[in-house]
């Protein structure tokens, strides 16, 4: 149990270290190319490249996002409904997201496959599958989060529940 | 009868000769199958990327796509040859190309090992040319400007052989690239400039007329195959036809643009020396391993 | 797609985020489609990170994030209470100020509102602003990115519509100012009608003036660079956010010597969240709008709309308000290539101006992004302030009233957008 939170701690850390180093990179990578074409040497796979890493970054920050809770939804219930229905929307939205997800990595996985022969930006020998891995990655990463969040909020359920039996 | 759909996606703008062409081809098909395949055309890249259309395309979707050889080059690399500098030289070269035993087995390679069946590649959109803001007479005239090409390693191979510094951007950012200077000029067709105003930004027309460009039209060979034989007949020989038809529109628009163009003051250089440009553009098909592809078709042409 | 637009509503209520809801709908629209490849959703998702136009986005996130640490954002703010202490909502007038001034720097009406929510945002709120108040005007205050010069949508509506573009960046400039107008007058009116007292009682000394624009000289000047490193030509507009940024990490390292190695990773750490939160909606939401394009729901609905009426001003504003409606669900630059192929012949052939008719278009297309339920750049701006939709929509009534009041001037005094390029190009 430590050991997997351990495991899993790393696991965040790098995701963050990797999409931080991204989006630096795209910054550096764009401002060269720019650069580079005012002195007359354009450098077309400054461009290639950044975009490359967009979609990897994309996609780690997501998950960031989601782990931290900063994916906006719209509350329009307010105070309106019990907790114990408020519980419920959240398990079936873990449950349709989860499904989601799942269909999101089979497609990325397949798509990666399938598509390996074709170039990415037309560069020869270098593959657009290194572009579509990011969104199974990605999806991998953000259904670890769901099922991390539907596993506390269970926790917190059961622990509610004991605590209301003690004190009866 | 089990009638069939066929969506289809191109890049161009709804003015563009072609979108009109394609929806003609659409109405032809219709009629002559009584309904049985309709075609549905989609202009500005509304359906998606061309690459993501060509691999929905690879996967068996009832899609098709106006592609060019550049991006077939991809699977089958000897193809790139027809989007190579100076190539061919007038449309019936372009035309004559489907009948060449090479070209033919190229795309049964492309439809047996990829799923991409070429219906047909009669639509030639015309010479490219150098516009820019500084009279271009021989390669050596195109040094350190940068011109805009797409974003394509073939066309960029291309355009550095020719003497300029190829220069990847958006078509989007093409004017305010040009009227702030980020690059020197770009390489397109007569149309092109008028579509886009360009000439707002751009003085000179230099007629290198590097580049013939010819587009392809490819659906599914799964979906295709499907197809009863006489819906495939008529998709392609009405393909052809409209093709051949847009391609004269085209270069008679080609003309009115160019004329168009001189009246709101455009310098057109003529005097180009073809001969030097011709050789430099020699390095591009080194540059990319396609010299004998290109050998092998030349021969075939002059049989 | 009506099960897609009743998903979407359903999932919603559930409360599910808005980018898993607007994504999971859309794939809806691919069961019902079994002839289609089921990778397309996963594929138009890649697909819109691998969109040049979009990197903008997360640059000018991060840009924000590090005007922020960098001392830079902070000594803005002091000039800004010098300069406008003594107004009513001094600090809200900033920002529309600056949406003006970045209109010439960016063409993305959503990298400028997520910059500025990072940047002026929090001291909005701090300042006595409503939070829902705070993100309407960093929100609204976009809509004169796209028509000040460069903007992506003019450069679209006139490619595709064949409109001189030149004719169009100068159709932008009078409807910009007078946008700018609309919504300043609509933040006085408010910050009057609330009380929201001026921060200074008294007049700053010239002293006190002075040293405020000594200190916030480089804030000042960032601007002003980015103009020129977009006029010189170093960069194009798609480009322009990776040398804000740089320009951020520049003069808060070695100009002002604020930020450290901490401040250089909180910053970077923040903008991660802010980039996830909004392109991963940006990205998904491209399988939503895949349906409705598939099966040319736009178009038709046009079809309806022209069959209506004759007369050219009826048209546009028949035009402008259905542009507005649709915009609520779909990008606005999918809907000025969708639909100018569409409504402008028609306007042409009723003897209206195409310059004039663009400019509306594109202004009403843009306001789509700042209205729910579905606005890229308001959940964007929604999620750095994490203000609830609600409270968003509730305080930037007046906002859209402004906004919308304008369109309608425009669409009846055409002068207005054609006088200068009448002017400049005869
Ligand atoms: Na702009
Ligand atoms: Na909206």
């Amino acid at each position: 149990m430590v050991r997997a939170r351990t495991a899993y701690s790393v696991l965040t850390r790098l995701e963050a270290v990797l999409a931080g180093v991204f989006l630096m990179l795209m910054v550096l990578l764009i401002f060269t190319g720019g650069v580079a074409r005012m002195l007359h040497h354009p450098l077309n796979w400054t461009i290639d490249l950044s975009t490359c890493f967009f979609a990897w970054a994309c996609f780690l920050c997501a998950d960031i996002a989601w782990r931290r809770n900063a994916l906006m939804s719209i509350d329009v219930w307010g105070k309106h409904l019990s907790h114990r229905a408020n519980r419920a929307l959240d398990y079936l939205n873990y449950a349709v997201i989860s499904a989601f997800l799942v269909y999101l990595i089979y497609a990325g996985i397949w798509l990666s496959w399938v598509s390996r022969a074709r170039s990415f930006q037309g560069i020869p020998g270098v593959s657009y599958s290194w572009v579509t891995m990011s969104i199974a990655v990605g999806g991998a990463l953000l259904l670890l989060t769901t099922i991390l969040k539907a596993m506390s909020a269970l926790k917190e359920d059961r622990l509610r529940g004991t605590t209301r039996c003690g004190a009866v | 009868q089990e009638t069939y759909t066929l969506r289809f996606n191109h890049v161009l703008g709804p003015n563009e000769p072609f979108h009109k062409g394609f929806t003609d081809w659409s109405e032809r098909v219709e009629e002559r199958t009584g309904g049985g395949l309709k075609m549905d055309v989609f202009h500005s890249s509304q359906l998606g990327v061309e690459e993501d259309i060509i691999e929905q395309i690879r996967q068996g979707a009832n899609i098709g796509q106006n592609t060019d050889a550049a991006r077939l080059g991809n699977y089958v690399p000897g193809i790139a040859v027809v989007n190579g500098p100076y190539f061919v030289s007038t449309i019936e070269e372009a035309y004559a190309l489907a009948d060449l035993p090479t070209m033919k087995k190229w795309q049964q390679e492309l439809a047996d090992e990829h799923g991409l069946k070429v219906v047909c590649f009669d639509w030639v959109q015309g010479f490219r040319n150098f516009y820019t803001n500084k009279e271009i007479r021989e390669p050596a005239d195109l040094e350190g400007l940068r011109i805009r090409t797409p974003p394509a390693p073939i066309w960029q191979e291309s355009i550095r052989a020719l003497g300029a510094e190829p220069t990847a951007m958006n078509f989007g950012d093409v004017y305010p690239g040009l009227q702030q200077r980020a690059i020197d000029g770009a390489e397109l067709v007569y149309p092109n400039i008028t579509a886009a105003n360009l000439n707002e930004v751009l003085k000179i027309a230099n007629e290198t007329k590097h580049i013939l460009l010819v587009n392809f039209q490819v659906v599914s060979s799964k979906w295709f195959n499907s197809l009863p034989v006489e819906y495939q007949t008529a998709l392609v020989e009405e393909c052809r036809t409209a093709g051949q038809e847009t391609s004269e529109v085209i270069r008679q628009a080609t003309e009115a643009a160019r004329q168009k163009l001189i009246e709101a003051g455009m310098t057109i250089v003529e005097d180009v020396d073809m001969e030097a440009f011709r050789q430099a553009g020699e390095a591009a098909y080194e540059a990319l391993g396609i010299v004998e592809a290109k050998k092998q078709l030349q021969s075939e042409m002059q049989q | 797609m009506l099960i897609v637009a009743i998903a979407f509503v359903v999932f919603l209520l559930m409360r599910m985020p808005v980018a898993f809801a607007i994504g999971i709908s859309g794939v809806l629209f691919f069961a019902q489609h079994p002839e289609l490849p089921f990778t397309i959703p996963a594929q138009i998702t890649v697909s819109q990170t691998q969109n040049f136009s979009l990197l903008a986005v997360p640059l000018f996130i991060l840009a924000g994030n590090f005007m922020n640490r960098s001392g830079i954002t902070k000594r803005l703010l002091e000039l800004a209470s010098v300069m406008t202490g003594r107004l009513r909502g001094g600090l809200a007038q900033v920002s529309i100020a600056l949406s003006a001034l970045m209109g010439g720097v960016s063409g993305s009406a959503i990298a400028d509102a997520s910059m500025q929510s990072r940047m002026l945002g929090e001291d909005m709120v701090r300042r006595g602003f409503t939070r829902g108040f705070t993100a309407g005007v960093l929100s609204y205050g976009a809509v004169l990115t796209p028509i000040i010069p460069p903007g992506i949508g003019m450069i679209l509506f006139g490619t595709i519509g064949q409109v001189s573009i030149g004719r169009l960046f100068a159709g932008g400039v009078l409807p910009a100012l007078l946008l700018w107008l609309a919504l300043s007058l609509a933040v006085w009116l408010t910050a009057r009608s609330r009380g929201y007292e001026p921060e200074r009682k008294v007049r700053p000394s010239l002293k006190e003036t002075a040293r405020a624009f000594k200190g916030g000289i480089w804030a000042l000047l960032f601007p002003v660079f980015l103009l020129f490193g977009l006029r010189m030509g170093v960069f194009t507009p798609s480009e322009i956010g990776a040398f804000a940024v740089l320009y951020a990490i520049f003069i808060g390292v070695l100009v002002y010597r604020e930020m450290k190695a901490k401040g250089f990773i909180e910053a970077l750490e923040g903008s991660l969240t802010d980039v996830g939160a909004v392109m991963f909606l940006i990205a998904l939401s491209v399988i939503f709008s895949y349906g409705l394009v598939f099966e040319r729901v736009p178009e038709v609905v046009s079809g309806w709309i022209l069959g209506v009426t004759e007369n050219p001003y009826a048209a546009m504003i028949l035009v402008a308000v259905f542009v507005l409606v649709i915009g609520f669900f779909i990008d606005a630059t999918v809907l000025i290539i969708m639909l100018t192929p569409i409504f402008l012949p028609v306007i042409r052939q009723l003897g209206g101006d195409p310059v004039h008719f663009g400019i509306v278009f594109i202004i009403a297309a843009t306001i789509g992004n700042f209205t729910p339920p579905v606005g890229a750049a308001m959940y964007a701006v929604c999620s750095i302030l994490k203000c609830p939709i609600g409270e968003y929509t509730r305080e930037s009534k007046g906002l859209l009233a402004a906004v919308a009041l304008v369109v309608l001037l425009l669409v009846f005094l055409p002068g207005i957008v054609l006088f200068l390029p009448d002017l400049v190009f005869g």
